[in-house]
């Protein structure tokens, strides 16, 4: 549904973005993750049609972006977008304003009229939908924003952002709002650096910093580098053979010395996990007390860190 | 076409509920009413009192005005009140530029304020769409209200002449063309200039200012070399309406050939 390659955009000669290249299926979800500067928004716009890249292409719901006026508005037609600030007019209800934006995406008045019913009602919206937007919360506004992004039921929807400055509570909506979305066949690319949201509701992630440093699905990436299924075992042992800790490392599973301290050493070790007691029972069997021994798996947070830090 | 009124629809709305733009939009009108009112009622006044105390200026005007074939035969109150309610016109062209530059700054940098422009350019709207629909927001209340405004008046200055006993002088040719061409016309232009001053600005006071800056001096050159001709000259102020079309013309195309939406959503934040 989504494929980009090489994708690069500059201003001033200054790039942005550089030579990003990936592909979401249709029906899945991608988490585009990266620091603030790292290039989201601009990628998303690109792929929106709404700023041109300055190399490489991508296709978008099938149409290319770039390939002129007419393709650049079915593309923006089969397209939704939730911008980074909701941007509405304070001033006016919230029905008017969904009604504005409906009528520029040429719906005609009576799916209009039903489809802001149906999503003011959905979103706990209906009865302040006579309301100016400027008396509403964030929550709420964001909330208009992805009423706005939807109601066209476009193929793809692109998220800048989508829950970012809501509280916890108006955050959970939105996040079960957009697993629904999931649900109903939509390909949906997200923009955050919320990355437990991204573990929450990702197939696949891309971490983007001007280059995407990493992309894969998240199942792959969790499972690490050449995606064995082993996990990485860390021992904090104590006693006096802590300190001849370097005579550990010979034994089975070859755990890695990591630290020495006066007190304890920790040791890492990557095995399966029934190996995990046979390595303790190791251990013992050398004098080492143990004082912790935990199961370390790659969370998003960790596989993000590594990558943002140029350790990947 | 639909477009165009969507735009106008909000705009509209919108102007009606913003302190800063409503203001202008009710005191501009009044003045424009009252002004011709006044004159018409004062200009009988003036003549007496000017006979009364010989008053050189006063009494030469009306001489150069019974020479003039248009006056030539009237009383010389309503000859100076006709040559003064001509005059007058001069506020129904300064009145819009003040308002259709308000409203063309608000309308423009309210967008960017609102963080409006990227979701309008989100949708399938196309550049053309979203310029007129623009121009037309900004400018289609300031001509409403200045020909409403030139109705009334043009009815108030009536009754105040036919209270008279003299003959009711408006609406004249030269208030027709001044205010169904010349005024639309200049308030067109004027938006166009603001809304390309406020691609740069994101400060609606600042892009008001700008664009007087920009727009007024031309504005009083204009009047001062070709005021009194407009008052007397039918051609002239026929001239007047084809250059300010001329104008018009340019400063679309300019508008739209320069138009991009990257700049708009990479400069106007």
């Amino acid at each position: 549904m989504i494929s980009t390659h090489g994708l690069t955009r500059a201003f001033d000669g200054v790039p942005a973005v550089e030579d990003v290249s990936f592909t979401v299926p249709a029906g899945t979800l991608f988490a585009l993750l990266g620091p603030n500067g790292a290039g989201k928004t601009t990628t998303v716009r690109m792929l929106m049609g709404l700023i041109g890249p300055s190399a490489g292409s991508a296709t978008v719901a099938g149409y290319r972006i770039g390939a002129g006026a007419e393709t650049g508005r079915v593309l923006r037609r089969a397209c939704g977008l939730l911008t980074e600030a909701p941007g509405f007019y304070d001033r006016m209800s919230a029905g008017d304003n969904l009604r504005f934006f409906g009528r520029l995406y040429g719906l005609p008045e009576r799916t209009l009229r039903q489809q802001v019913e149906h999503f003011l009602r959905l979103l706990e919206l209906w009865d302040r939908r006579d309301d100016a937007v400027g008396t509403f919360s964030k929550g709420m506004k964001q909330r208009l924003a992805i009423i706005r992004a939807l109601f066209h039921d476009p193929k793809v929807v692109f998220l800048d952002e989508p829950t970012a400055g809501l509280d916890p509570e108006a955050a959970l909506e939105v996040r079960e709002l957009i697993a629904r979305l999931k649900t109903e066949g939509r390909t949906i690319v997200v923009c955050t650096h919320n990355l437990d949201e991204a573990e929450r509701l990702a197939d696949a992630v891309g971490i983007l910093r001007r280059r995407l440093l990493v992309c894969d699905s998240l199942e792959r990436l969790r499972a690490g580098p050449g995606g064995d299924g082993r996990l990485s075992v860390r021992c904090v042992l104590t006693g006096p053979a802590a300190l001849h800790a370097p005579a550990l490392s010979a034994g089975p599973p070859a755990p890695a010395l990591r630290e020495v301290r006066a007190t304890e050493t920790t040791l890492t070790a990557r095995c399966r996990p029934d190996e995990v007691p046979g390595l303790v029972a190791w251990l013992v069997g050398r004098g080492a007390g143990i004082r912790e021994v935990r199961t370390e798996t790659n969370t998003l947070e960790s596989i993000y860190l590594r990558a943002v830090r140029g350790e990947h | 076409m639909r477009t165009l009124w969507l735009f106008l629809a909000r705009e509209w709305a919108d102007t009606w509920r913003n302190s800063r733009v409503l203001p202008l939009f009710l005191i501009m009108p009044i003045i424009m009413i009252v002004l011709p009112l006044i004159l018409a009622l004062l200009a009988p006044t003036l003549v007496h009192d000017a006979q009364l105390r010989q008053d050189p200026s006063t009494l030469g005007m009306l001489r150069a005005l019974s020479r003039s074939p248009e006056f030539a035969g009237l009383p010389p109150a309503e000859g100076l009140a006709r040559y003064l309610l001509r005059a007058t016109l001069g506020v129904f062209l300064l009145m819009p530029i003040a308002m259709a530059s308000t409203a063309a700054a608000f309308s423009i940098v309210g967008e960017k304020q609102q963080r409006t422009l990227e979701p309008i350019l989100a949708t399938p709207i196309t550049d053309r769409q979203l310029l007129l629909g623009k121009l037309v927001a900004c400018s289609v209340p300031t001509i409403v209200v200045t020909v409403a405004a030139g109705l009334i008046a043009i009815v108030g200055v009536d009754i105040v002449f036919a209270t008279r006993g003299m003959t009711m002088p408006l609406p004249d040719r030269f208030w027709a063309l001044t205010l169904l061409v010349l005024a639309p016309a200049l308030t067109v232009a004027v938006a166009l200039v603001t809304m390309r001053l406020s691609a740069r600005s994101s400060d609606p006071q600042a892009t008001v200012q700008t664009s007087a800056l920009a727009i007024l001096p031309a504005f009083l050159l204009i009047v001062a070399l070709l005021g009194p001709m407009l008052a007397v000259s039918f051609s002239g102020v026929c001239a007047a309406c084809v250059v300010v079309l001329l104008i018009d013309v340019a400063l679309f195309r300019m508008n739209v050939v320069r138009f991009r939406r990257e700049e708009i959503l990479t400069t106007w934040k």
